[in-house]
């Protein structure tokens, strides 16, 4: 049932992933989404958040299981890699649509 | 779709990141050096030295260019792994350059066939009597079997400066046959060099090391 004067386009708005819509976030998880993995550095320097920035993004992202995280070691040294999940991917492209839907909706 | 190619810009920006320390650049023109000394040829003819010195500058070049990656670049840089696609590209790249090589094997193999049957040898001497003529051919021909191959990895990993190199390569092969001095090869592996090495000089101003915490020690 639609609430009267309501506008679809815009309500769709407010279903879209707010966790991902986060423009930090969006960043983070658009190249997380292009490369297989990618470790902390590297994603830091790609989307020149801070690292305290970047930690607790990644933090949020891996509570939400958009995130794994993949730890091994390299001969004597640790090797943290990250990479997307399935239901990150997912996330991301339902995310992608819903934009577009929105977007695409409004008038030039 | 725009998104599309957005994340496609995204991804090929990633990717050619891993090119700006210039050790590429370094890499190829140390090659182009140690070519060099392969190619040249001294008054008292073939010397195992050249061989020798070829394979110590390739030796090193390649020493430079994986020392350079693991102890400066991926620290300062960190690390990625690429999709599919890329990997796709990489083994497509790796079957075309192996069909490279066997045409060139092949190539060369037919030559020196030609060169030992006397029918063949005498027609071609007729026709290369001249030995700069002789000297022009062939190196055209070095020129061409490096300068390809070199324009299919630039292509193929995605590599604008590689054409650069190519057309260097090629350039510094045909001058090192053609006039038997390896000054030339020398100041054109030093023109492939220099630009790496202002690259290199940016990335480090660039990308300093990062403090603190260890990298593994967020999340998890």
């Amino acid at each position: 049932m639609s609430t009267p004067g309501r506008n679809a386009n815009l309500s769709s708005l407010a279903e879209v992933d707010r966790l991902i819509h986060e423009p930090a976030r969006l960043a983070v998880i658009a190249l997380l989404y292009v490369v297989e993995s990618a470790d902390f550095i590297f994603l830091m320097n790609q989307t020149g958040l801070t690292w305290g920035n970047l930690s607790a993004h990644m933090s949020k992202l891996e509570e939400a299981g958009y995130i794994e995280v993949m730890k091994s070691f390299k001969g004597k040294r640790p090797n943290t890699m990250l990479r997307l999940t399935q239901a990150g991917r997912m996330a991301f492209q339902s995310y992608r649509q819903q934009m577009k839907r929105v977007l695409d909706g409004l008038p030039e | 779709m725009s998104t599309q190619l957005d994340l496609t810009q995204i991804e090929r920006r990633a990717f050619r990141s891993t090119y700006q320390d210039g050790l590429w650049d370094v890499y190829f023109g140390l090659i182009v050096i140690s070519m060099a000394m392969f190619m040249f040829r001294p008054v008292g003819g073939y010397s195992p030295v050249n061989m020798i010195l070829a394979l110590s500058g390739f030796g090193l070049s390649y020493m430079i260019f994986w020392l350079g990656k693991k102890f400066i670049t991926l620290p300062r840089m960190g690390q990625v792994k690429f999709g599919e696609a890329r990997k796709k590209r990489k083994l497509t790249l790796m079957v075309i350059l192996g069909a490279v090589v066997l045409i060139q094997v092949g190539f060369v193999l037919f030559q020196v066939f030609a060169w030992l049957t006397p029918n063949v040898r005498e027609s071609l001497n007729g026709i290369l009597l001249d030995r700069r003529l002789m000297d022009l051919v062939v190196a055209a021909i070095g020129a061409l079997f490096i300068g390809p191959s070199m324009m299919l990895i630039a292509y193929f990993k995605d590599f604008p400066r590689g054409y650069y190199i190519a057309v260097m390569m090629m350039l510094a092969v045909f001058l090192m046959i053609y006039l038997n001095r390896p000054i030339y090869p020398i100041v054109i592996g030093g023109l492939i060099i220099l630009p790496g090495l202002v690259l290199f000089v940016r990335f480090l101003q660039k990308y300093p090391l990062p403090r603190g915490e260890s990298p593994h020690e967020h999340a998890g």
